[in-house]
């Protein structure tokens, strides 16, 4: 193809791309298609072509000024579609009609993907009662009368025997004592301490684990926690053990993620320590197992505790835990 | 438990950084809750010497001081009441600012000029209020900076302990740890033991050894009380605590010191010469040293004289006996008394302290005579008096105790392969002793201090802290595969929730607890017996456990629509909670999906396709149908109920005959004593008694064959007959060969008769063998005419 055609067709194209409303187009017909215009001008110099040049280059010099015509109309078309819009025929910068969904609580949210990431491992999954027993809550968690680990459960009483859960711990009794090992279930649910304050609401929502079966080891914890960790925050998020202590659990440990505001650099939030405490864990305490009637020289298991408000608050960077009790339809929406 | 750097240093060397050792003590399960740089702030200040006080011509509470800086003499205005000429102190020259941001700027008082500040501890941030200025050791040299002069520039770190480190609640005891951590070993000060075997001039009666394993005590004469010097005063200070008097002060450094709790008396004001350590008399009072009368009951534990209890044991000393300025012989308390006896008391007395703090974890029963001796010989060092006679009573001396250790079970357990040999070496680290009792078994010896440490899987955790739980190996557990089992009750809850989301509602969650004023709010009667009670609530309003959902609600509604929210559609699934009668059984927990709906319909939705109306009923049982099918149920038709004592019209809900709840209207009385000015609607429904309910099968119905012919008809009939009932009037006419019937018009105006209604229904006919005639479909229509009129007295409308 000679390249006189070829150039013209190439600079014709984009011209036509460049023309936004009818006034440009005319202009772009004159130039190109018009009785003076561009391909006007190849026909017109075949005359002072070589004899046996003037077929082919008419040849292509039609096929041109149909390929230039063909988009001309389409662009045509195309603007006019988009003329009326802008008139008032149809805008479709006007929203669209639909009906706005409910928003799941940001707490219901967490827990449930806490509670999946668990199920897809296998755990079953139970619940107990908000009002429990001074026995499962207390006694048989290894936590007798005037132990001082009471203190870290500023427990709400209903009577000297009843109390509200302060954690979600007394499932691990209440499965143990209804079933024998191998055991692995998951329990979440709403549990109560009197405090309240930027950090702390009176009522918060938990999920206990365990596992329970002959042959599992400390190492095992740290495996699970670090696979559950890995899924709810990401596989890159840095993690670390560290002694703590439980009553019902012997060893004891706290896990920490790397600050999710600083990334580890140390910031208020993680008091410049770098970490962020997320959940308390531990093999679970002999006394634990005398006391539903496991022997502990038989099987052994870890148990662990995840606040979800805590979960929710270090993914979302909601800075004060009294919002998911407020239920301001502006804080729900955005979840 | 707060200890400075430089304290700990008094005991082991540290090569680490603050930070450092921090980092490390966290990881070990000693975890640090802070750690400050002190001092700092305090450069501008100096030591001073007071030469000469006047008083002030105008004020008689004020001093003119003349005062050497070291560089000059400076004539400064003081209000303390125990500034003297001679005292060394510290001064705060103009231009120096304190801890609290206050400048210290050259002004007069009262007319004369006062060229700067002395200070008192408070003034320097040492303590939370300060009688007086700081008075301080006369060998401090006049000029130098304050802060290094007085050892203030420092670090101090705080450490939040776990209830079981009992042993390191004592700055010895984190020395014992940092020395582990870092391989170095501890000083532990050289102390002269007590002699127990002369006579003294006092005997000692334990009444009860499992409530007091151990009570020691020494007489020292001729003390002179007064300040103690700067070095102990600092040391005090410098974690928060109140320099009292030299001897008081002693005991609280032993304390701090090795964990040991002590107590002072002032010998010469106890009754006779005999201590006894036994349980309250009932009836018995104590004013104790902050000043509050205590009436004591048999379950307190107390020391005692001939004429009553001295101290609560353990908690706090009795005020008639205490250590004051005119003391000249005191007696030396050190003791073991019962972890739970004093955690007891200190409950019920709602008097926690230091003492009781370290008793209810538990004290070192073999060191109760070394503290003593530690105390004693510090105060005979500072001048102070002479030991005269001491006396130790206890029931079975605590021996260490000897616990099997299998390194195999250790090793299970965490997941490591530790040989006996390297859990030794790391036990013996912490003073833990080891011997080799078979290639299986070790015999580890466990210090006294060690108050936590009674099985051997105690021994197992300290191996996985010395070892760093950072390093022990990770894996996952082999498990026999099983199907998990879920909670029924959680998976129709849940489903439940998400039925309501995709419907359009919002999910909120409350407190269970509520406040006792929500029935009477919602106009039911006072009923005390009706709740769940906590007996300890925060706040009157979360003192009792709901028994419905709904006022939460109402409240959330007037929180936003406070907060201009056009409309609302939220909902809460929880429990409710019913008292089976007696506090202790545990109540009857009902789980119900509960809902208000108010404002703009379809709020957040494009006004321009959605308009601004208000919801009205038909939103309410719009969503209760929708939620009833979405569960897998068919809803029965409607019905108006009795009202409840919330609404002003109310509609029964229910399922396959059964009710389960209800939804309509709240009367406008109700959402005003909730503060919503305007209409709301309300959902409740018991989701246990849903759940009983058994759901029909999914069954498929094979899809048509051959086309609907539809009827448009216009039913003239009562304005009293329900819809629902021409509906089933229109079905039981037209047979098989009706299909639906779907309304489309409900007319009532001029065009009909008074107290008629005109209802328009299309009517769609269909035969699942052939394609209907009209024959066929004129044959059912007057069947379903027939029907109407003689059923409901309905007709055809005339057009």
């Amino acid at each position: 193809m000679d390249e006189a055609i070829t150039t013209l067709r190439d600079e014709a194209l984009v011209a036509l791309d460049a023309c936004g409303d009818i006034d440009g187009l005319e202009a772009f017909r004159i130039k190109y298609l018009g009785r003076n215009g561009a391909v006007s001008g190849l026909m017109r110099s075949l005359p002072g072509l070589a004899p046996e040049a003037r077929p082919a280059f008419g040849r292509d010099a039609n096929k041109l000024k149909q390929e230039i015509e063909a988009a001309f109309t389409a662009r045509r078309e195309n603007l006019a579609v988009n003329a009326a819009a802008d008139r008032g025929g149809v805008d479709i910068t006007i929203p669209g009609r639909c009906l706005p969904g409910g928003h799941s609580h940001p707490v219901s949210q967490v827990s449930l993907e806490i509670c999946d990431t668990f199920a897809a491992m296998g755990f079953d999954i139970a619940e107990g009662p908000d009002v429990e027993t001074d026995f499962y809550n207390f006694e048989a968690l290894n936590i007798p009368s005037h132990h001082p680990a009471r203190d870290m459960h500023d427990t709400f009483y209903v009577s000297d025997s009843t109390l509200l859960r302060t954690h979600t711990s007394p499932m691990q009794i209440r499965a143990m004592e209804a079933r024998r090992p191998p055991l692995r279930m998951i329990a979440p649910g709403k549990v109560y301490r009197c405090d309240s304050d930027v950090t702390h609401t009176p009522m918060f929502h938990q999920v206990e684990g365990f596992l329970v079966d002959e042959d599992v080891s400390f190492a095992d914890l740290k495996g699970v926690l670090s696979l559950f960790i890995a899924r709810v925050f990401s596989v890159d998020t840095a993690i670390r053990f560290r002694p703590s202590y439980f009553p019902f659990t012997e060893p004891s440990a706290e896990v920490d993620i790397a600050c999710v505001i600083c990334g580890g650099k140390g910031c208020r939030v993680c008091k410049h320590t770098g970490w962020i405490e997320i959940l308390g864990a531990g093999m679970i305490d002999p006394e634990v197992f005398r006391s539903v009637g496991y022997d502990p020289e038989e099987v052994s298991g870890f148990a662990f505790g995840i606040g979800a408000e805590r979960i929710a608050m270090l993914k979302y960077g909601i800075d004060d835990i009294r919002l998911f009790y407020e239920n301001d339809h502006r804080f729900l929406s955005q979840f | 438990m707060k200890f400075t750097l430089s304290w700990l240093q008094d005991y082991v060397d540290i090569s680490l950084s603050a930070t450092e050792l921090a980092a490390g003590l966290t990881m070990a399960g000693l975890e640090v809750d802070s750690v400050d740089e002190t001092g700092a702030d305090l450069d501008q200040l100096v030591i001073a010497r007071v030469a000469a006080v006047e008083g002030h011509p105008d004020a008689d509470r004020l001093h003119v001081c003349e005062v050497d800086d070291g560089e000059d003499r400076r004539q400064i205005v003081c209000g303390a009441a125990n500034v003297h000429a001679g005292m060394i102190t510290v001064l705060a020259r103009p231009g120096a600012v304190l801890p609290g941001g206050l400048k210290i700027k050259s002004s007069k008082l009262r007319g004369v000029k006062s060229d700067g500040m002395l200070c008192s501890a408070a003034e320097l941030g040492l303590e939370d209020g300060s009688d007086g200025i700081l008075d301080l050791d006369r060998d401090l040299s006049v000029g130098t900076p304050a802060a290094s002069a007085l050892g203030l520039v420092d670090t101090l770190i705080e450490v939040d302990l776990t209830p079981n480190r009992a042993d390191c609640a004592s700055v010895i005891g984190i020395a014992r740890e940092a020395a582990a951590l870092t391989n170095t070993s501890l000083r532990s000060p050289a102390v002269s033991d007590l002699s127990f075997s002369g006579q003294a001039p006092f005997t000692v009666k334990i009444a009860d050894y499992d409530l007091c394993r151990r009570y020691c005590a020494c007489i020292i004469r001729g003390v002179k009380v007064g300040p103690s010097p700067w070095w102990l005063k600092k040391r005090l200070l410098s974690v928060g605590l109140r320099p009292i008097n030299n001897v008081v002060d002693i005991t609280n450094f032993v304390m701090l010191e090795c964990g040991q709790p002590m107590h002072a008396f002032d010998f010469n004001r106890l009754s006779g010469t005999e201590i006894e350590v036994r349980s309250a008399r009932e009836g018995e009072k104590i004013k104790t040293l902050d000043g509050r009368e205590h009436d004591l009951t048999p379950e307190t534990l107390v020391v005692a004289d001939a004429g009553g209890a001295v101290a609560v044991a353990g908690v706090m000393g009795g005020e008639a006996t205490q250590v004051d300025a005119a003391t000249g012989d005191i007696l030396l308390e050190s003791a073991c008394f019962s972890a739970v006896s004093v955690r007891r008391t200190a409950r019920r007395l709602n008097l926690g302290t230091d003492s009781s703090y370290r008793f209810e974890r538990g004290v070192d029963p073999g060191a109760t005579a070394h503290a003593l001796a530690r105390a004693a010989e510090l105060v005979v060092k500072m001048g102070a008096g002479e030991i005269e006679g001491a006396v130790d009573v206890q029931g079975k001396a605590a021996k260490p105790l000897k616990l099997l250790f299998r390194p195999h079970r250790c090793n299970k357990l965490l997941g490591t392969s530790l040989s006996g040999e390297e859990i030794m070496a790391m036990l013996s680290a912490i003073e833990l002793g080891c011997r080799l009792i078979d290639t299986e078994t070790l015999e580890v010896t466990v210090p006294t201090f060690r108050v936590d440490i009674e099985r051997e899987i105690d021994l197992v955790e300290e191996v996985a802290r010395l070892v760093g739980y950072d390093h022990l190996p990770e894996s996952l557990p082999r498990v026999t595969l099983a199907p998990a089992i879920e909670s029924p009750d959680r998976v129709f809850r849940l489903k439940a929730a998400a039925a309501m989301v995709e419907i359009g509602l919002s999910e909120v969650i409350n407190y269970s607890f509520v406040s006792s004023s929500h029935r009477r709010l919602l106009g039911y009667g006072e009923s005390p017996d009706e709740f769940v009670r906590l007996k300890n609530p925060l706040a009157e309003e979360q003192s009792v456990m709901r028994t419905t959902i709904l006022p939460g609600l109402i409240e959330n509604l007037n929180h936003n629509l406070n907060r201009q929210a056009p409309g609302l559609m939220i909902f809460e699934v929880g429990k409710v909670f019913h008292p089976r009668g007696g506090r202790d059984r545990q109540p009857r927990e009902n789980t119900r999906i509960s809902a208000i709906i108010a404002g703009r319909r379809n709020s957040g939705a494009p006004v321009i396709h959605f308009g601004r109306e208000k919801v009205d009923l038909y939103d309410v049982t719009g969503v209760v149908s929708a939620f009833i099918s979405r569960m897998g149920y068919r809803i029965d038709a409607f019905t108006v109920a009795e009202d409840l004592p919330f609404a002003s019209g109310t509609v029964a809900v229910s399922v396959n005959g059964v009710r389960i709840g209800a939804c309509g209207e709240l009367s406008p009385g109700v959402t005003r004593e909730f503060g919503v000015k305007q209409a709301a609607w309300f959902i409740d429904l018991d989701l246990d008694m849903l759940m009983g309910i058994k759901r029909e099968d999914k069954i498929f119905f094979p899809l048509p064959k051959f086309p609907a012919v539809y009827r448009d008809i216009a039913i003239v009939l009562s304005e009293a007959v329900p819809v629902a009932e021409l509906m089933a009037s229109l079905e039981k006419g037209g047979g098989n060969l009706l299909e639906s019937a779907e309304l489309f018009d409900v007319y009532k105006g001029d065009k009909v008769e008074a107290g008629t209604k005109s209802v328009a229904v299309r009517l769609v006919f269909r035969s699942a063998g052939s394609t209907l005639k009209d024959k066929q479909i004129n044959k059912a229509m007057n069947k379903i005419l027939a029907e109407i009129a003689r059923d409901l007295g309905g007709k055809l409308r005339e057009s």
